[in-house]
C-alpha cells in the first residue's frame, strides 16, 4: 500500500458531516445577504491560463500549475477577483452598466499551512464594477460589516487604508523604483524598523520622512484624518484622505462607522488596489478575516478599462474565529427514523417517501428489525423521532 | 477590564537587556528570571505577562498570538521568516552572520568555493546568501558547535553568527565575507497591534524615547 492512500495532500482538510452542515448553512445565510443588496451570483472554472492571472505583479509562486494536452500552462485560482475581471471583460463587454456580482468560490494557494490558512480554503465574496466614486466603496464597506454580523461574529473590527495616500507619499519623495519597492515590501510586512532604515538611506525631506517613519503607526478615528489633512503638502495624499473622509460619512448613514477605523500603512499583499482598501480582524485570530478595495486599473489589462472595487471573506476562518469565540454552530436538523418489521420493506420504503414529501428530514432502515431493536437504533444516534411500520 | 498583553522573552544573551528595557517603560513582573520554573509569570497590576522561551520558538510563539510582542534577533527573524511584525530596531544585541574558512584553506574568490560543504545553523540564510553568489553548496544543519564542523572533517566552511570573532580565531578560522548585521528587534503579532493598538504604539513611542535618551548619554560620556 502506498504510504500516501490514507492521508490528505499537505494544506487539504476533509470537513466531517455536523461542520460541513454549519458551513453550508454560514454560506447560505451570506450568498443570500449578497442576494438581498442586489448582487447575482456567478461562476467562473475552477482553473484558467497562468497568462490570466499573470501581470498585476501577482507571481504565479504560489500558485498550483499544470499543463494541458498543448502544453499550455494552468493555473488553480489563486483569487476570484482576476476570474470575474475576466469575465465582465469579455463575455459581458457590452454591458456598460454597473455590475453587481457576487460568489462563493474553492481557490487555491501554496501557504504555509495553519489553522484557518490552508492551500486550499473557501472565499465568499461580491465585485461592484462600473462605479467609481465614494458612494459605491461605502457600499462595499457596509456590506463586508453586515456580512460579518451575519456570519455571527459580534466583535470585530475594519481597518481603511488608501492606496493613493501611499502612491501619494512615494511621489512627493521622488524615490528611486528600487527604493520604491522596498518601501511598499517593509509596509506589507509590517517592518517598522525595516521601513526607518530605508527612509533614512533615501534622503528624504524631513517632514515627509517623518510621515514614512510613522506610517505603521497612523491608526486612529476620523480625526486622525484631519490631522493628517493639515500635515500633508501632496494634494494626492491630501485627495486620498478626502475620498476615505467621504466613505466615512456615507458609512455613518448605514450605521456601521463604529466598526471602522483607519490604518494609513495598510496595503495587502495582492497589489492590484489603486483606492481605498480595507482588512477586517476579531480577537483570536492571527490574520485577516476579510479584505478589499478599489483596484480600477485591473480591467485595462482585459481590454476593457472600468472601475472596480470589492471584497472577500474566507469562509474557513469566520468559522475558526466562531469556534474560538466559544459561539456554537447550528445543531442538526430533527430526524425522524422509519424502521420496518419483517417482509415491510415496501411499505417502510412508501411511508418514507410519504414522509419526505411533507419536509421531514427521513433516516430509513437498511433492513428489517424488531421493535427493541429499533429502540436501540434511535437511542444510539440521537433520533428525535421514530416511526415503526408492522 | 483592559486585556493582558503577553510578552515572549528569548532565553539567552538578549535576556537580561530585554528585561531591563521593558522595565524602564513600566513593563515588569515578579519574578521573571531565564531559569524561572514558572512558564507564565503575570503582573495583575499592570495587566502585563510574561513567558520565557527558547529563541529559535519565540517568533512562533508570536506568530500565532500566543504572545502579544516579543524580543528577538533579526537573525533568528530572518531564518525563520514567520508572519510577524516589526516594530522597532533595540540596536542591542549585535551581532553579523558571516562565513569562514580554515585559515589554511582560504581561495583567492568567493566563487572559489562551489560545491563545498557549509556547517551552519542558520540554512535558510546561508541558502539564499549562496544563492545570490550564483553557487551550490551543501548544507549541513548543525545545532550548536558550528566551528568543530571544519575542524573534524564534518565540512569545510562554516556559516556562523559572530559577536567579536574571538571564538573564530581560537579555531583558526578566517573570516571570508559578511553576510548581514543583526540587532534585537521588538516584533508583534498582527491582530494583537491592530487590536491593542493604544497600548502597543505607547510601549514603541516610550522605547524609542529611552533608546534616543541612552543614545544620548553616552555621546555625553
Amino acid at each position: 500500500m502506498a504510504d500516501t492512500i490514507l492521508q490528505v495532500p499537505y494544506g487539504t482538510r476533509d470537513v466531517l458531516p455536523g461542520e460541513a452542515v454549519a458551513r453550508r448553512q454560514m454560506e447560505d445565510k451570506i450568498c443570500s445577504l449578497f442576494a438581498l443588496w442586489g448582487y447575482d451570483e456567478v461562476a467562473t472554472p475552477t482553473f484558467e491560463y497562468l497568462d490570466t492571472f499573470a501581470g498585476m505583479g501577482q507571481p504565479g509562486a504560489g500558485a498550483f500549475k499544470f499543463f494541458d494536452r498543448k502544453d499550455n500552462i494552468l493555473m488553480l485560482r489563486t483569487d476570484m477577483t482576476t476570474p470575474i475581471a475576466r469575465m465582465v471583460a469579455t463575455r459581458m463587454r457590452k454591458d456598460e452598466s454597473v455590475k453587481r456580482l457576487s460568489y462563493r468560490a474553492q481557490l487555491f494557494r501554496y501557504e504555509e499551512a495553519q489553522a484557518g490558512r490552508q492551500c486550499e480554503f473557501t472565499q465568499c465574496g461580491i465585485e461592484m464594477m462600473g462605479a467609481a466614486g465614494a458612494a459605491a466603496d461605502a457600499e462595499v464597506i457596509a456590506l463586508a460589516v453586515s456580512t460579518l454580523m451575519e456570519a455571527g461574529l459580534k466583535d470585530f473590527n475594519i481597518t481603511l487604508g488608501h492606496m493613493e495616500f501611499i502612491n501619494g507619499l512615494i511621489e512627493a519623495a521622488t524615490l528611486t523604483e528600487e527604493q520604491a519597492k522596498d518601501i511598499k515590501h517593509c509596509l506589507i510586512r509590517r517592518n517598522a524598523a525595516g521601513l526607518e532604515n530605508v527612509v533614512e538611506a533615501a534622503k528624504i525631506p524631513e517632514q515627509l520622512a517623518l510621515i514614512f517613519k510613522e506610517l505603521l503607526f497612523l491608526h486612529g478615528g476620523i480625526a486622525l484624518l484631519e490631522d493628517m489633512q493639515k500635515r500633508v503638502l501632496s494634494r494626492r495624499c491630501w485627495n486620498a484622505l478626502e475620498n476615505l473622509r467621504e466613505i466615512y460619512e456615507l458609512a455613518k448613514a448605514y450605521g456601521v462607522e463604529r466598526y471602522l477605523s483607519f490604518d494609513l500603512g495598510l496595503t495587502r499583499s495582492l497589489d492590484y488596489y489603486t483606492g481605498m482598501l480595507f482588512e477586517g480582524y476579531a480577537a483570536g485570530m492571527g490574520y485577516s478575516l476579510i479584505g478589499g478595495g478599489r483596484y480600477d486599473n485591473m480591467m485595462q489589462r482585459f481590454g476593457k478599462p472600468c472601475p472596480a472595487t470589492g471584497f472577500a471573506l474566507g469562509i474557513d476562518r469566520i468559522a475558526l474565529t466562531l469556534e474560538r469565540q466559544g459561539m456554537q454552530f447550528a445543531e442538526q436538523p430533527e430526524t425522524l427514523f422509519v424502521a420496518y418489521g419483517e417482509g415491510k420493506t415496501a411499505e417502510g420504503i412508501r411511508a418514507a417517501c410519504a414522509l419526505r414529501k411533507d419536509g421531514k428530514r427521513v433516516k430509513l432502515a437498511d433492513r428489517a428489525m424488531t421493535e427493541t431493536e429499533m429502540q436501540e437504533a434511535v437511542q444510539e444516534n440521537h433520533y428525535s423521532t421514530w416511526k415503526y411500520i408492522r | 477590564m483592559e486585556e493582558y498583553i503577553t510578552i515572549a522573552l528569548p532565553k539567552g544573551k538578549l535576556f537580561k537587556r530585554s528585561l531591563d528595557l521593558l522595565g524602564k517603560v513600566g513593563y515588569s513582573a515578579e519574578g521573571v528570571s531565564e531559569n524561572s520554573r514558572k512558564l507564565v509569570i503575570a503582573n495583575e497590576e499592570t495587566k502585563v505577562r510574561f513567558i520565557i522561551t527558547k529563541t529559535v520558538d519565540l517568533p512562533t510563539y508570536v506568530e500565532y498570538g500566543a504572545a502579544d510582542i516579543g524580543i528577538i534577533g533579526k537573525d533568528v527573524l530572518l531564518e525563520e521568516q514567520k508572519d510577524v511584525y516589526e516594530l522597532l530596531d533595540l540596536g542591542f544585541g549585535k551581532c553579523r552572520l558571516m562565513m569562514a574558512v580554515p585559515e589554511a584553506k582560504k581561495r583567492p574568490e568567493l566563487k572559489d568555493y562551489a560545491h563545498l560543504r557549509v556547517a551552519t545553523k542558520y540554512p535558510r540564510c546561508a541558502r539564499e546568501y549562496f544563492d545570490k553568489l550564483g553557487i551550490q553548496m551543501e548544507i549541513v544543519k548543525l545545532n550548536g558547535s558550528i566551528e568543530l564542523g571544519p575542524l573534524i572533517g564534518l565540512s569545510e566552511l562554516i556559516v556562523d553568527i559572530v559577536e567579536t570573532g574571538t571564538t573564530i580565531k581560537e579555531n583558526k578560522l578566517m573570516e571570508v565575507d559578511s553576510i548581514f548585521t543583526s540587532t534585537a528587534r521588538l516584533i508583534a503579532n498582527p491582530v494583537s497591534f491592530k487590536l491593542k493598538f493604544e497600548r502597543l504604539h505607547k510601549l514603541v513611542v516610550d522605547l524609542r524615547a529611552v533608546l534616543a535618551a541612552e543614545k544620548g548619554d553616552k555621546k555625553a560620556k
